[in-house]
């Protein structure tokens, strides 16, 4: 028990003490942890507030700033952009092409991206080009290769397409009339095997690739003359290659950027999208001295023939004097094609919501445009109106700067125009030149803001009348007797041969063999002789010079003429009064010039020049010239052909 | 746990430190004045930026409120030394988060180069874009958005570019700053930018090249007037949306008789509106005049006169004289200054002129009518309002902030309904009896010509 006891008791003890101390340095330990505890707890209080001090003041700033976009500077829900689906991300295109008498369709992807089923209308073939990387449709073209001629167009537009394009074609109603082996031998090195063999009114589809594999081809035969082929339906793969295949690889410029832009877009503008030495689409023409239409503005009228478009801007912006950052083109109508052409050559562009239809639409798009002109430009008295179907002459801005003047000057003036409508290849002579004229010829003009704002803008023919815009402006209650200043050859040259009043014969007949400057920097020498009085003078003058000729003779006979150069003639026709204009017209006809309306006349005195010589032709007895008449003379009357009642006029 | 609180902790002081120092910085700051330009980050950027500018030949001229306000004091010193170094940054030190500057649209050719060169800078840009205002009042034109605002980040400071455009009316006009939906509300706190909550229009400044601060800048060659008219130049674009229902409701009058009035009202306005200014009489459009801008943006063809507005504190004993030396005779004078002043001038055959006066009272403001032939009096109360910028028949004019109150206090709810007949006298909601002008006083009260 000793043994156990004092054992027991020391080692309780001793066993206790351990025990206390170390319930002790427990204790401790827990004191210390409770400190840590409070300190922790302390420390997540301080961080919590903190926190919450933080979190407080960037609630008030984030707050003040939500308050301030949604007060001031939020956009008024406008500009949702809507993701687009893009065509890219997927790697095989479905193509189905349709092909019958009266209808053709071209779908992509589930997509219609060409629908034909008009009667009367779309006949021939219809051609698609693909972009091969992204699958959009970069041109939209139909040839009526059932009429002549039309063949041609056709392969011109393939040869400018970009290797590498998938083409689509598709025939409606008759395409194989007029299509020559030229053609055909284009379309057969396209991969088509039955191109060749295309005959009367056969059905006929064909996709394939510029320059590499062919995609599908389906053809019907038409079993008679007085019959169609059968309808042909093909529907086949594209395989779409990478963005990089599908664009060249030009210096990384602004311009080259722009050009990038444009070539990946649209198809058929030839040697601009080339990769190996693209046509430039800056053109840097020299500057003019002392160029008094340098802050003038320019507007450009456009429908959608954005080939035309392109090929106006070109000669345009070659144009000594230009000033780009006047120019701004109106688009009538939200025409994509054309906007990127204004794009391409870094121009600004304004699309039109067309109003009413026809020639009232072409009415109301020229008034938006003149008023936005004038609204874009308000310190600008003038404004240079041009159409998008004309060829700008290189000395255009030249000619315009050195007879601005006269327009701010003399108020009996109604425009300057660069368009002389007698100004054919065999009736103008001289560039340096001017004439004053009674009549308005339009086709690259310049307008008086005075004159728009005053008088035009606020009795413009509203939507409802079906009037020409250039014919309301010609009419005497918006003359008011006013002239319009000319130059003897031509500084505009109308090319469009399609367009609302215009087809192939009728440009043939008129417009091809206008005479269009293309002297540079010429002098005009005559300025001054074109204020009012002044004319007077010239012209007096002139027919003081004059020679007489024979009028036993026939006037439309160049031998009416003595073969001489340079010398002055005067002729005199009759006209009973100021608008009898019967021996005129009959004369103009046979002149070959233009006379289906009167144009270019001043007091009854036209000039024009034949055989290079100066020829006048006076109108006696209404015009105020004719006491320049030897009294020997008897006026010339041309007999109107019997059943084709005159003039138009 | 207590360490990684204890890290989280010090992170979180020393963040919000930081922040504090951030935000009391500029405070700071400012109580150290001037100092040194080389040390100011304003000063470096504003630097930078006209560099970049001047590289691009691009002219732009300054339009900071606060500069031009410092400039305004010391002006007759800078105008005498154009070219002496500063002894100290006064100017462009003071920390700011912004310098703002004025471009002119038509001066620079929308190179891409400068944005490139902007960023190998350093700078951070910003374009705020929208539709084209000149093109606003034309059916269905769209044209290509126009930039309104450009700005320029480096560092913690920006150059706040404001583009100004020309319009018709031969007056500047910039557009208010909004951001579209993607755009970084961040990029800067635009709400303290000085020019953007609204539109405003300004005459064309003439400009003077100094240096302040070591810099060559372009300035408004008369500060004061500039910030003048800063402080109200707010712009209100007319209508157009609205005016083109109203005219889908109720066709417009095509009539030569029409075409002719509207012709020679708006001459009208032109001359009265070049006259008043001359004599720097603060004018608005007023009774029928104003309810054309406001509800078809043009002149109502049947009103028959011009009516402009003008507060009785701006009247001039020389407007009368100044009219007649224009050719606009004196029609007939109502009332007197200290009572129900209107003025009618003679224009054009038979398009007269109104010229009423406003007086203002603490919660209205009320013009005066007098009937000739009985001497009654007539008043008509308008609530209070305020006056803004406008374009109108090719004329920058002033009209109410408040128009549509203006309008319907005069015309009633029924202001979009076309009325052709109108009787002065009792037509209007607005308008009171207010007593008869004592018989001695007429020959005074009732002047006609």
């Amino acid at each position: 028990m000793d043994e156990w006891k004092p054992n027991p008791a020391v080692k309780p003890h001793k066993k206790r003490s351990w025990y206390l101390a170390w319930k002790y340095k427990l204790m401790n330990q827990r004191a210390l942890r409770k400190l840590c505890q409070t300190g922790a707890v302390l420390f997540l209080l301080v961080t919590v507030i903190v926190n919450i001090k933080l979190i407080l003041d960037t609630r008030r700033a984030a707050y003040e700033e939500e308050e301030e976009s949604a007060q001031d500077y939020d956009d008024e829900m406008l500009n949702v952009e809507v993701p687009r689906r893009l065509v890219s991300s997927k790697k095989v295109l479905d193509v189905e092409v349709y092909s019958s008498r009266s209808k053709v369709y071209v779908a992509v992807d589930g997509t219609t991206v060409l629908e034909d089923e008009a009667r009367e209308q779309g006949r021939g073939i219809h051609v698609i080009v693909l972009n091969q990387a992204t699958g959009h449709v970069m041109a939209k073209r139909v040839f009526d290769t059932y009429s002549p001629h039309e063949d041609e167009a056709m392969v011109l537009f393939l040869n400018m397409v970009a290797r590498g394009r998938i083409l689509i074609f598709t025939i409606k109603d008759e395409g194989s009339f007029h299509l020559k082996d030229t053609a055909k031998n284009v379309l057969k090195s396209l991969g088509s095997q039955v191109a060749p063999f295309l005959s009367w009114r056969d059905m006929w589809t064909f996709v394939g690739k510029k320059g590499g594999e062919v995609y599908g081809e389906k053809h019907a035969k038409s079993p008679a003359l007085s019959t169609w082929g059968d309808p042909v339906l093909l529907k086949t793969e594209v395989h779409l290659t990478s963005v990089e295949d599908a664009e060249c690889h030009w210096p990384d410029t602004e311009l080259n950027r722009r050009r990038q832009r444009f070539c990946s877009k649209v198809e058929g503008y030839g040697s601009v999208c080339s990769c190996k030495d693209p046509t430039p689409i800056e053109f840097n023409p020299d500057p003019l001295k002392d160029n008094k239409v340098f802050d003038v503005p320019v507007a450009v009228i456009a429908g959608n023939r954005p080939n035309y478009l392109y090929r106006m801007l070109r000669s345009l912006l070659s144009a000594q004097g230009v000033n780009p950052q006047m120019i701004t083109v109106f688009i009538d109508g939200y025409y994509e094609e054309p906007m990127d052409v204004v794009e391409l050559f870094g121009l600004s562009g304004i699309q039109h919501t067309p109003i009413s239809i026809k020639n009232a639409r072409v009415s109301q798009h020229y008034k938006a445009s003149l008023t936005a002109t004038f609204n874009l430009f308000p310190d600008a008295k003038f404004a240079v109106v041009l159409e998008e179907d004309l060829d700008i002459s290189v000395d255009f801005f030249s000619f315009l700067s050195q007879s601005i003047h006269l327009l701010e000057e003399d108020e009996s003036l109604y425009c300057i125009s660069a368009w002389n409508d007698q100004g054919y290849e065999h009736t103008a002579e001289d560039p340096s030149l001017l004439y004053r004229v009674e009549t308005m010829p339009g086709l690259g003009w310049v307008l008086r803001k005075s004159l728009y704002k005053d008088e035009l803008e606020p009795k413009w023919p509203t939507p409802e009348k079906l009037w020409d815009w250039d014919m309301w402006m010609r009419m005497p209650e918006q003359r008011k007797g006013r002239e319009c200043i000319i130059p003897d050859v031509s500084r505009s040259y109308h090319f469009g041969i399609v367009g609302l009043n215009m087809n192939g014969y009728f440009h043939e007949a008129y417009f091809k063999k206008h005479k269009f400057n293309t002297v540079p920097n010429v002098q005009l020498k005559n300025v001054e002789s074109l204020r009012k009085d002044a004319y007077e003078t010239e012209i007096h003058r002139l027919l003081g010079e004059a020679e007489v000729l024979d009028h036993s003779k026939n006037p439309c006979e160049d031998s009416f003429l003595p073969d001489t150069e340079g010398k002055v003639y005067v002729m005199f026709i009759r006209m009973e009064q100021e608008a009898d204009f019967t021996t005129w017209t009959q004369l103009a006809k046979c002149l070959h010039i233009w006379d289906l309306d009167v144009r270019g006349n001043h007091k009854g005195l036209w000039r024009l020049f034949r055989k290079k010589n100066h020829f006048l032709v006076v109108g006696v007895p209404a015009s105020p010239y004719s006491s320049k008449k030897p009294s020997s003379v008897t006026p010339i009357y041309m007999e109107p052909p019997a059943k084709e009642e005159g003039a138009v006029a | 746990l207590s360490l990684t609180s204890l890290v989280f902790l010090l992170f979180q002081l020393y963040y919000y430190k930081f922040y504090l120092s951030q935000k009391s910085g500029a405070v700071f700051s400012k109580v150290r004045g001037s100092h040194s330009a080389q040390d100011s980050t304003r000063w470096q950027v504003v630097r930078k930026f006209l560099g970049l500018i001047s590289s691009h030949n691009i002219p732009v001229y300054l339009i900071d409120p606060l500069i031009l306000g410092l400039v305004d004091k010391d002006i007759e010193q800078i105008r005498s030394s154009p070219d002496g170094p500063s002894p100290e940054c006064k100017y462009f030190c003071a920390p700011r988060d912004f310098t703002t500057f004025a471009l002119l649209d038509k001066t620079w050719k929308h190179e891409v180069g400068l944005f490139r060169t902007a960023e190998k800078m350093g700078f951070q840009w910003l374009k705020i874009i929208n539709k084209d205002p000149r093109l606003d009042g034309m059916d269905d034109l769209s044209g290509i958005e126009i930039p309104l605002h450009y700005i320029f980040k480096l560092a913690s400071h920006a150059i706040h570019l404001v583009v100004f455009y020309e319009r018709s009316g031969n007056y500047l006009w910039h557009g208010p700053l909004r951001l579209k939906q993607h755009m970084d509300r961040k990029f800067v706190p635009f709400r303290k930018l000085h020019f953007g909550r609204y539109p405003g229009a300004y005459e064309k400044p003439e400009l003077l090249l100094v240096s302040i601060d070591d810099l060559k800048v372009q300035i408004p060659k008369n500060p004061s007037r500039f910030l003048e008219e800063m402080s109200h130049s707010r712009f209100l674009e007319c209508r157009y949306r609205e005016a083109r229902a109203f005219f889908q409701l109720y066709p417009d009058d095509a009539s030569l008789d029409a075409v002719e009035f509207r012709k020679k009202a708006k001459s009208l306005l032109h001359l009265a509106a070049l006259t008043l200014n001359n004599l720097g009489v603060k004018f608005w459009l007023s009774s029928g005049t104003c309810l054309g801008w406001y509800r078809q943006c043009n002149v109502i063809p049947h009103s028959k006169d011009v009516d402009l507005g003008v507060f009785i504190r701006d009247y001039k004993a020389d407007i009368i004289p100044a009219f007649q030396k224009v050719g606009l005779p004196l029609k007939h004078k109502f009332g007197k200054v200290e009572d129900s002043l209107e003025l009618s001038f003679q224009g054009e055959e038979d398009v007269k002129l109104d010229i009423f006066f406003f007086y203002e009272e603490s919660d209205h403001i009320w013009n005066g009518g007098t009937q000739a032939k009985s001497g009654k009096k007539f008043k008509y109360l308008f609530p209070k309002f305020t006056l803004c910028w406008t374009e109108f028949v090719e004329l920058k004019v002033h009209v109410p902030c408040e128009t549509l109150q203006y309008v319907e206090a005069n015309y009633g709810p029924d202001w979009k309904v076309p009325v052709k007949t109108w009787d002065w006298k009792s037509s209007p909601s607005n308008v009171q009896f207010n007593g008869v002008w004592p018989v001695d006083e007429w020959d005074d009260v009732i002047q006609i010509y």
